[in-house]
């Protein structure tokens, strides 16, 4: 087991025991309540399927923050990626009549390009004109969510419902009748393998290519990496629009997956728990890969606690985002670690609050001793003999 | 160092003993309230999935709870994550795995979802509001063990028209719907048609402009609703009918911030539940916002399914309509801002939609607006 892994599974652990104490407190059985929640996501093949099929959003979702991040970039945008891509596989499904096997592809590469346009906007802002991407990403959010509400109520309303659009048949989306009856009528889809070879396709990249190396570089040190001479711009704007992609396709699986239509006025909670997956993930495509399962095991299996238990909804709800937002706090581990590491040399420590909690700067992840997601690294004083 | 990580572990034990005191004291005051249908004789367990609301949404979901939860001893409501089929079938199969196999669903999202659960839980029994339960081609098929429950807004709708007319004598009207959607629709058409009927045979003089009747677009846009009470109030009208679930709350914000101000000639007619105690400005005199409200009485007909399932006399396969003919929509019985004219007035025309003599058209024949 690796240092990082270990990190994840300590926060892991921590959000458990946060939303054990928030049970406890509340006056209920927290291990009850653990025994149901897991149940709950893994008792019936059916559930099994609901689990994965919750996740593969997440999965998605968390990989476009990782990528993003690598390249020392925030993509906060991928709510709204992920609705203008959903989008626009949504209209392709709708209009275009193709076999499936040439639909499905078609269906990918809209959704990936619709969320890298999405994407393309804030990415050429900050090469550009060095608008910081949190700010264009949240307008685009926006802009995203109200172009839906439009498009959808304008062309595709479902009948005199006009909140949301006509359903697709399943034929035309990501859903596939043997997989769901594998897995007893669960909405599994195609999403879930999608995910996987996305997932496979980002490591590679990351780890194994030029490209993956220079976005990376760009993300440690942009000044270096452009003495290097890699072009730090056309980095960024790369780097933001394979993210916008990814985020895309987490709308494919969302809006012709796991739910047939789109509904307007509804912002996709699935783009900000990426952020979720992707710190707890360690920023790698594989740990956002497990940390979405776990979330949406937490997802699916929340209803069957609170209705074998008298948590009431409301607190579950809490519950379960404790559970996550602890567990994305896995940079407090490592300074803890890196702590109790250089107590246990005798080292005088200086206190880790000297550091700020969210840098400006992302670092590279994959040296060990560097911190994670977009915390500055170590502090030297507390580095200790690494 | 040490004594600051002492700091936040205490104000994080500061802040569950408050959680845990909100959660004992909610429970309290639930328990204390005293409702309105008795508790039946029944192990009956009851469960409902809310819509994309909360169970306090003084509209829908909790109205429909409000029929359930002391009706029946096992009752249990689920959140789900989403608005989505899926999360909606996800919230039903738990219920249904935990015995729940009475289950309650507030609106017409959950048309599929309560279509493919009929089938699939044929043991089950499923009461849809506002909606019927449809199949993949999106007919509507109401299963055996299925009751698909609409109300007649446009006759509710009316009443608060006429009401609110003959209150005001001469007024002028404007109009905030959520979304443009049949059920809001209805209550539109219904309340011009009320304010054209007391206009023609009370001798009333309001007046309801286009530019006063608005779609804004969701039902919880609290702040959006505010601003067009806030844009209608400055362009003279002096009511509002905001039949918009959350958005309207922001409409009933803005004629309690006049009203604290000193101008108490605006109001607000409330929305499928009693909303009088929403648009309470001065705690003192126990004075209010609104006028009336239009109401749905879903509590009284998630109830009334209830007792009929308990009697063994489940209307499965059935499409009922709630309206005046059967009690099932109106205004409140207390209505403190309306003068004793004016409820006896809308008790005549109560009855005389209920007799047949008048009749409120439930569409758009081209002369009412939006």
């Amino acid at each position: 087991m690796n240092r990082k892994g270990l990190i994840s599974i300590i926060a892991t652990l921590l959000g458990l025991i946060a939303g054990a104490i928030l049970m406890f407190a509340a006056g209920h059985n927290a291990f009850e309540g653990f025994m149901y929640l897991i149940q709950g996501g893994t008792k019936s093949l059916e559930r099994i399927g609901n689990t994965i099929a919750t996740a593969t959003p997440l999965i998605l979702s968390g990989l476009s923050l990782v990528f993003a991040f690598r390249t020392g970039l925030f993509n906060i945008g991928t709510p709204g990626q992920m609705l203008f891509g959903g989008l626009c596989a949504t209209i392709v499904a709708h209009t275009v009549n193709l076999p499936r096997p040439i639909l499905l592809v078609v269906l990918i590469v809209v959704a990936f390009i619709g969320g890298s346009v999405w994407a393309a906007v804030p990415g050429l802002l900050k090469a550009l004109f060095n608008v910081h991407e949190v700010v264009s990403c949240i307008m685009m959010n926006w802009i995203g969510y109200w172009v839906v509400y439009y498009v959808v109520r304008d062309y595709f309303p479902n009948g005199s419902k006009a909140t949301e659009s006509l359903p697709l048949a399943d034929e035309l989306t990501l859903r596939s009748s043997w997989l769901s009856n594998l897995f007893d009528g669960s909405y599994i889809n195609l999403g879930i393998i999608v995910a996987i070879i996305t997932v496979i396709l980002i490591a590679f990249i990351l780890n194994k290519t030029t490209f993956g190396y220079e976005l990376k570089a760009v993300g440690y040190n942009k000044h270096a990496a452009a003495y290097a001479g890699i072009s730090v711009n056309r980095s960024v704007v790369y780097s933001m629009m394979i993210a916008g992609g990814l985020a895309g396709l987490a709308g494919l699986t969302q809006y012709l997956g796991v739910a047939t239509n789109i509904q307007i006025g509804v912002m996709p909670t699935q783009g900000f728990d990426g952020i979720a997956v992707c710190l707890l993930g360690a920023t790698t495509p594989i740990g956002a890969f497990l940390a979405a399962l776990f979330f949406g095991l937490l997802y699916a299996g929340r209803g069957y606690m609170s209705v074998m238990t008298e948590v009431p909804p409301e607190i579950a709800d809490t519950i379960i985002a404790t559970i996550i937002y602890f567990a994305a706090t896995s940079v407090l581990v490592e300074r803890v670690l890196d702590k109790l590491k250089s107590k246990r040399l005798g080292r005088k420590v200086t206190s880790f609050t000297d550091d700020p909690l969210i840098g400006t700067n992302v670092q590279n992840t994959d040296d060990e001793s560097d911190s994670i997601g977009f915390m500055p690294p170590t502090n030297d004083k507390t580095k200790g003999d690494e | 160092m040490k004594k600051k990580f002492l700091a936040v572990a205490l104000c994080g034990l500061l802040s569950m003993s408050l959680l845990a005191g909100c959660s004992s004291s909610n429970n309290q005051s639930s328990t204390e309230s005293t409702s309105k249908f008795q508790m039946l004789d029944t192990d009956l367990k009851v469960g409902m999935v809310t819509d994309a609301g909360t169970i306090d949404d003084r509209s829908f979901n909790q109205g429909a709870w409000e029929g359930i939860k002391d009706t029946v001893k096992n009752s249990k409501y689920l959140r789900p994550a989403g608005v989505t089929d899926a999360d909606y079938l996800e919230g039903i199969t738990n219920l249904y795995d935990a015995d729940y196999k009475f289950i309650v669903t507030p609106g017409y999202k959950f048309e599929r979802a309560v279509g493919i659960s009929q089938e699939k839980y044929p043991d089950a029994k499923f009461v849809i509001l506002d909606g019927a339960p449809t199949d993949a081609d999106g007919n509507s098929v109401v299963g055996e063990n299925s009751v698909a429950i609409y109300f007649a807004e446009h006759e509710s709708g009316f009443l608060a028209g006429v009401a609110a007319a003959v209150q005001m004598q001469e007024s002028e009207f404007g109009f905030i719907g959520g979304m443009e959607l049949p059920a809001v629709q209805r209550f539109n058409w219904g309340f011009q048609q009320g304010i054209a009927y007391a206009n023609e045979n009370l001798g009333t003089n309001i007046s309801i402009k286009e530019e006063n009747i608005v779609y804004q677009g969701s039902f919880d846009d609290k702040a959006g609703g505010q601003q067009i009470a806030a844009q209608m109030y400055d362009r003279g009208v002096k009511v509002i009918f905001a039949a918009a679930g959350g958005t309207g709350i922001g409409a009933i914000t803005e004629a309690k911030s006049r009203a604290t101000n000193g101008d108490t000639s605006v109001y607000v007619i409330g929305v499928d539940v009693d909303q009088y105690n929403d648009g309470v400005y001065d705690q003192a005199s126990n004075a209010s916002v609104i006028l009336t409200s239009a109401m749905k009485y879903i509590d009284q007909a998630t109830y009334d399914l209830i007792a009929a399932e308990v009697n063994g006399e489940f209307p499965g396969g059935q499409t009922l309509t709630f309206s005046v003919e059967n009690d099932g929509v109106g205004i409140p019985a207390e209505n403190p801002n309306l003068s004793e004219n004016a409820i006896n007035t809308v008790n005549e025309v109560y009855a005389k939609i209920k007799s047949g003599e008048i009749k409120v058209a439930d569409s758009n024949d081209g002369s009412l607006i939006k």
